[in-house]
């Protein structure tokens, strides 16, 4: 049978497949990426953009976290603090039921009460970045104000509101991170600040020093219990944070499955296009330079 | 009765005849990397012998005629694998182009959108700073600057398409004149029982290049030869060539006309087809993803917006973030356009004060809302990447394999038609060797006339 006197155009495109190989496996190598275009491997460039979103949300959640970690240390720390001043202010309460003392005496430890409910005032007027953290939402404006002629007898009035925020964490995974500050201070049968008010003046007064002490002491215990809050929330955003450091690998080693390169794999493909290459080349320079027209003379 | 002369008449007869097969010979070499040319052979015969009494005498040999080699199906084979290797590979050419688009997971729309609404994410431990407000109007901005480039960049695509069909159309009338034109000389040659070999491989070649651009069949006819595209359309009959028009459509692109009838969309073969596919179907698809996607973005967070309260004292139900895209959404991608300049204007309480977080959840949520394609924003854009990803690779591998096929065919081709030089070569030797004897026995003869001549002289020796 006849063959095709001129091969030249197979050898050609030989060559230029072998070509567009070396090209392939050296974009692989350089870009250290396996999908380079969407054709490269379609389903998984369509993954690739899924897992970027997982990522961005990822990296997201544990930039929130680290922000609502500092609004929740800020909560707790202060709330601590709540707690020591209200321990001092029952010390002294005991210490004023003492039947021995002079009036002057109690007179002295009813001032050192008063600056104890100022500084319970202050605390409960704390901010975190410019923000009131016990405020409900009205975060703008400090929300216990010293007001004589309060309603519950108090001393003070709330101007907070009662909304809590809730800050995601993770996919579907919501946390609350504030209790309003009429709940912690204010709350019926358990208010702080009518408590301390209370003391003030039973000590002034120097009657139920005694029933206003243990007010004060149910009020502080109801407070602990409140400040479990925090200490859950940092939990939980301290098990969310390494939850989302393991995903976060885990999207990262997915990313490199879908659009990572096999260096060793690809390294023998580029190796093997250049020596097809070579071959081929070869082929080409060696084709018979010769033909039968050399030999007549 | 056979004598001399007729010895004399023979060898002549073979001296001219392998005159001509050295000729053609020459020809087959001069041609041997001219595109299309086929390879010819003379076709010799010995001639009608002369009957003496009971002896029968040969008369030499006679040239019948220079055949081209060629085989009609092959060529019908390789027009039709041209068509669809051609259209492939134009498809491919623009595909390729497209999926740059969609290249980046990292950047690009699918990246803002998963950027947007993370900037949601960080405002909400912090409703009511500027700043991370800001950021949610810088990230929405740059969703809006990403559509509008891509669906910019796709409408550019599209209207280098449409210059290109017209090009295409104008190439098709030209290489259509030229087709008919040559059948015309070809049918004078016939005509005169002359050999139109090499017009024939001109015209053949010509067939091909057309193919290259649109789908056409020949059919033979008594008048020379019928081009017509798969859909009827006639091109080329005999002498007569058709010229193709092209007129802008109510859609905006060129339409293809063979007298009043549109035939663009009738096209099945050729780079036409290719870029009538992208241009009508691949890049409108596309736009129209992009277009439903950016209208339902805007549509929904503008809803979200509006069901909470912004910064403002005193607080008002949120405006629109985004222009409100198109009736349709047609278009949307191209035009979508962040309104709100002020940062304050985000909708994040859902009860008017300044620390509420509630409404960022109903502007977060609309990440996971599906669209009107029943998807969710991010998996809207997976799936174009997928799409584009999808039609470019089948395409490459279609284009791979026609590509294949074409070359086989191609080396069928040469097998029969190719010049090969060995061969002309050693025919070269036979037909020198051939006139080398019928010139020796003309010298012969001539000797033998001369002593027949002379005969009973030696007027040599005197």
């Amino acid at each position: 049978m006849r063959v095709n006197p001129n091969p030249m155009p197979d050898l050609l495109a030989a060559l230029n497949q072998s070509q567009l190989e070396t090209q392939q496996a050296s974009m692989e190598i350089a870009t250290g990426r396996s999908v380079n275009e969407p054709s490269d491997n379609p389903a998984a460039a369509a993954q690739l953009v899924e897992n970027n979103d997982e990522a961005t949300f990822n990296s997201g959640y544990l930039q929130s976290i680290s922000a609502v970690q500092g609004q929740l240390s800020t909560a707790d720390s202060t709330l601590s603090s709540v707690t020591t001043a209200l321990q001092q202010a029952l010390s002294l309460g005991v210490e004023a039921g003492d039947g021995t003392l002079s009036d002057s005496d109690r007179a002295a430890i009813a001032v050192q009460l008063q600056g104890i409910q100022s500084q319970l005032v202050s605390l409960a007027n704390t901010t975190y970045q410019g923000n009131y953290v016990f405020a409900g939402a009205k975060t703008n404006a400090a929300p216990f104000v010293v007001d004589a002629t309060a309603p519950d007898g108090s001393g003070v009035s709330y101007v907070g509101n009662t909304d809590v925020n809730e800050v995601s964490i993770g996919s579907g995974y919501k946390l609350a991170v504030n209790v309003p500050g009429s709940q912690l201070f204010l709350a019926a049968g358990n208010s702080v600040f009518l408590a301390i008010n209370n003391l003030i003046q039973a000590v002034q007064t120097n009657t139920g020093i005694g029933a206003a002490v243990n007010s004060v002491s149910a009020a502080s215990s109801y407070l602990s219990a409140q400040t479990v809050f925090y200490g859950n929330a940092t939990d939980q955003t301290q098990s969310e944070t390494s939850y989302l450091n393991a995903a976060q690998l885990q999207i990262s080693q997915q990313q490199n499955t879908l659009g990572g390169v096999d260096m060793a794999a690809t390294a023998n493909n580029l190796a093997q296009a250049q020596t097809d290459t070579q071959a081929t080349l070869a082929a080409i320079g060696k084709m018979s330079q010769n033909n039968l027209f050399d030999y007549l003379t | 009765m056979s004598g001399l002369f007729a010895s004399l008449s023979i060898a002549l007869s073979s001296l001219s005849v392998s005159q001509q097969e050295m000729a053609t010979t020459s020809n087959n070499v001069a041609n041997a990397n001219t595109t299309g040319y086929s390879r010819e052979v003379a076709d010799v015969a010995a001639g009608d012998p002369i009957t003496v009494g009971s002896n029968s005498y040969g008369t030499g040999v006679v040239l019948q005629k220079i055949e081209s080699l060629r085989d009609p199906i092959l060529e019908i084979q390789l027009n039709q694998e041209t068509q669809q290797q051609s259209q492939l590979n134009t498809s491919l050419g623009q595909l390729q182009q497209l999926q740059t688009q969609f290249a980046s997971s990292t950047s690009g729309i699918g990246a803002d959108i998963s950027s947007f609404f993370n900037s949601l994410q960080q405002l909400s431990p912090d409703p009511s700073n500027l700043e991370l407000r800001q950021s949610v109007l810088t990230a929405a901005g740059k969703l809006a600057t990403d559509f509008n480039t891509t669906a910019n960049n796709l409408q550019t695509q599209r209207s280098n398409l449409d210059q290109n069909v017209v090009q295409s159309v104008s190439q098709v009338n030209t290489l259509t004149a030229q087709i008919a034109s040559i059948d015309q000389q070809i049918s004078n040659l016939q005509n005169a029982n002359q050999n139109p070999g090499t017009l024939v491989d001109t015209q053949t070649n010509l067939i091909r290049q057309l193919s290259g651009l649109v789908d056409v069949a020949v059919i033979p006819t008594d008048h020379g030869i019928t081009l017509a595209t798969s859909n009827g359309t006639t091109l080329v009959s005999g002498s007569q060539s058709f010229a193709l028009t092209t007129q802008v459509g109510s859609d905006g692109v060129q339409h293809i006309f063979s007298g009043s009838q549109d035939i663009t969309n009738t096209l099945t073969g050729g780079s036409l087809a290719g870029l009538i596919q992208i241009r009508d179907q691949e890049i409108p698809s596309l736009s129209s993803s992009l277009d439903q996607l950016a209208a339902g973005l805007a549509t929904n967070l503008n809803n979200a917006n509006a069901q909470g309260f912004d910064l403002e004292v005193p607080p008002v139900l949120g405006g629109n973030i985004f222009a409100t895209p198109p009736a349709g959404g047609v278009g949307a991608a191209a035009t979508l356009t962040v309104t709100m300049t002020d940062p304050s204007l985000i909708a994040a309480s859902s009860d008017g004060t300044v620390g509420s977080n509630g409404n960022l959840a109903n502007l977060s949520a609309v990440a996971d809302t599906p669209l009107a394609n029943g998807q969710t924003p991010i998996d809207s854009y997976s799936s174009i990447v997928f799409q584009v990803g999808n039609d470019t690779s089948n395409t490459s591998a279609d284009a791979d394999s026609s590509n294949l096929i074409l070359q086989q065919l191609q080396d069928q081709r040469g097998s029969i038609s190719g010049v090969s030089l060995d061969e002309e070569a050693s025919n070269l030797i036979q037909y020198q060797n051939a006139y080398q004897a019928a010139a020796h026995v003309v010298s012969t003869v001539n000797l033998l006339l001369l002593d027949a001549v002379n005969l009973g002289m030696d007027a040599a020796e005197e």
